[in-house]
């Protein structure tokens, strides 16, 4: 385990700060699922960013919800 | 032939010319279901009398001279995740139990009006949340998987019964099963679809689209799918398309990139023999080859879950909370880690995404379209839970039968997958053709042009 890495307690402890209560019975599956997928999208820390913005679609007029197709 | 073996194409023209009734095929169809589903398991719940009850009245329209087009009459199956009004959306879920959608999906709708005949809903693995679909069984090998999400969709087409139906893809979900199922599926630009009423996965990632018999098939099927739909906020203004591919074979002109990095990467050598041998009879068909290298493919599995595990985490942050036992445990699992994630972590990766999609579209300026192996395997042992690759590697089978079908979902660009052969184990292989946003007709023409230089397909062989 390198240091960045959450030990079972504290992979539940992280979990219940927002707001997931875990079992103890849950605490080391999900430490070890935790772990892998961060050393999976930590490879984006690689990137030179810039100031490129992120893909998010939003724009400012309001949708109308009961619009026809 | 029998009506339930009909393409698509084959039995509109069939109705269409009052050689075939709706009722004639419907019943045909059904009757394939009572054969095929105890050994095959591709549906989640048929409703026969709802079925029947619409091609009578599909039989009264087209007599009465009200022929609405080519999917008027014609029976289809929509995956266990498209909100049909009054029906269980279960999403192959305990925690759907009691479900009834209140209204009908913008999808389910759009098949309605087009006179499709709903046959019942596809199995899906659990919230879509994985590629195998461990319901419902291979089409060619019960023994094997399905593939997944829309395994049900996949097998019930490639067994006959369904003559089309409707998938969704946040990762390979509508393509992975057609591979393996030796079937076409077509994920469509993202945004071209509109997802209302349609369960998410990831947001960003979501698409629906046709899995059928035949290339020209998923042109009829997308033509009735597509259109603005402002309650989906990806949603693409496109003009109204006819997307059948005309008859012609000619692809004189056309560039066609063949990736020299990636998509042929830890591939089943028979998957890419099977591939390249299809990508040589585009060339003979007119087609330009040129390499072409992929871009930031060291990125693309970091900028998929960097989107698609926050998001899906955040889709259940109610019932993980209220109803956690009800989930399977692989799907469960996934969804408490994602808790885990920052914001940083789904900021890189949506900036990456930017990145990656201007990467995609100054290569698809260099070429027409791509054509690549849809997955690196054909279908695995069910139960099977890691390849190992001719150079030791090992992967887990989730994250290979991902591994080639993400870019798309990533990037949004449009995917085909279509048949290109059986390995010697008699399992389909599939190709994939990408091409640039909205370039569906290119994808569907090349295609269509590869289907006519090869026998027709039969159905699956163990259904």
């Amino acid at each position: 385990m390198s240091p960045g890495d959450l030990d079972p307690a504290e992979a539940a402890r992280w979990a219940a700060r927002s707001g997931l209560s875990l079992p103890a019975d849950r605490h080391a599956a999900v430490a070890a699922t935790a772990h892998h997928i961060h050393s999976v999208v930590a490879v984006l820390r690689e990137l030179e960013f810039g100031d490129t913005p992120p893909a998010h679609a939003y724009r400012a007029e309001q949708e109308q919800p009961d619009a026809a197709v | 032939m029998r009506p339930y073996e009909m393409s698509l194409t084959e039995a509109a023209d069939a109705i269409r010319a009052r050689r075939l009734s709706p009722v004639e095929l419907v019943d045909s169809v059904l009757e394939r279901i009572e054969r095929t589903e105890p050994r095959l398991r591709a549906y989640a719940a048929v409703d026969a009398e709802r079925a029947r009850e619409a091609a009578r009245a599909a039989e009264r329209d087209i007599a009465a001279g009200r022929h609405r087009g080519p999917l008027h009459g014609i029976p289809m199956g929509l995956k266990d995740l498209i909100d049909v009004a009054g029906t269980a959306t279960s999403a192959g879920s305990r925690v759907r139990a009691d479900h009834r959608a209140a209204g009908d999906s913008a999808v389910a709708a759009r098949l309605a009006a087009a006179g499709a005949v709903l046959l019942g809903k596809t199995h899906t693995h659990e919230f879509a949340y994985g590629l195998t679909t461990p319901q419902t069984h291979n089409a060619w090998d019960p023994g094997r998987v399905a593939g997944g999400s829309s395994g049900g969709s996949a097998v019930a087409v490639a067994a006959g019964s369904a003559t089309f139906a409707l998938g969704t893809d946040t990762g390979g979900s509508i393509r992975v099963p057609a591979a393996l199922n030796g079937v076409v599926g077509l994920k469509p630009t993202y945004g071209l679809v509109s997802r209302h009423g349609v369960t998410s996965l990831s947001w960003s990632l979501d698409h629906v689209g046709p899995i059928t018999r035949t290339v020209e098939d998923a042109g009829l099927v997308l033509t009735a799918l597509t259109g603005y739909d402002p309650r989906d906020p990806a949603s693409l203004t496109a003009p109204a398309t006819d997307y059948r591919p005309a008859a012609g074979t000619d692809l004189s002109g056309l560039r066609i990139g063949v990736p020299s990095t990636y998509y042929f990467d830890r591939v089943d050598p028979e998957v890419e023999t099977a591939v390249r041998h299809a990508v040589d009879r585009l060339r003979a068909l007119g087609a330009r080859l040129v390499d072409v290298e992929i871009p930031m493919a060291r990125y693309v599995q970091a900028t998929h879950w960097g989107l698609m595990v926050p998001e899906a985490t955040a889709y259940h942050e109610r019932t993980l909370r209220t109803v956690p036992d009800l989930y399977q445990a692989d799907v469960r699992v996934l969804l408490e880690a994602g808790e885990l994630m920052s914001a940083g972590d789904y900021l890189r990766a949506q900036r990456s995404r930017t990145l990656m999609r201007d990467a995609w579209h100054r290569l698809l300026r260099e070429v027409d379209l791509i054509a690549a192996p849809a997955v690196p395997a054909t279908a695995v042992k069910a139960g099977q839970e890691t390849i190992t690759w001719a150079d030791g590697s090992a992967e887990s089978v989730s994250d290979a039968y991902v591994r080639l079908s993400s870019p798309a979902n990533i990037t949004g660009v449009p995917s085909l997958c279509l048949p290109v052969g059986h390995d010697t184990a008699g399992l389909p292989i599939g190709m994939q053709l990408l091409g640039r946003p909205l370039g569906e007709s290119v994808l569907l023409r090349v295609g269509h042009a590869y289907e006519r230089t090869r026998p027709a397909r039969e159905l699956a062989r163990a259904a």
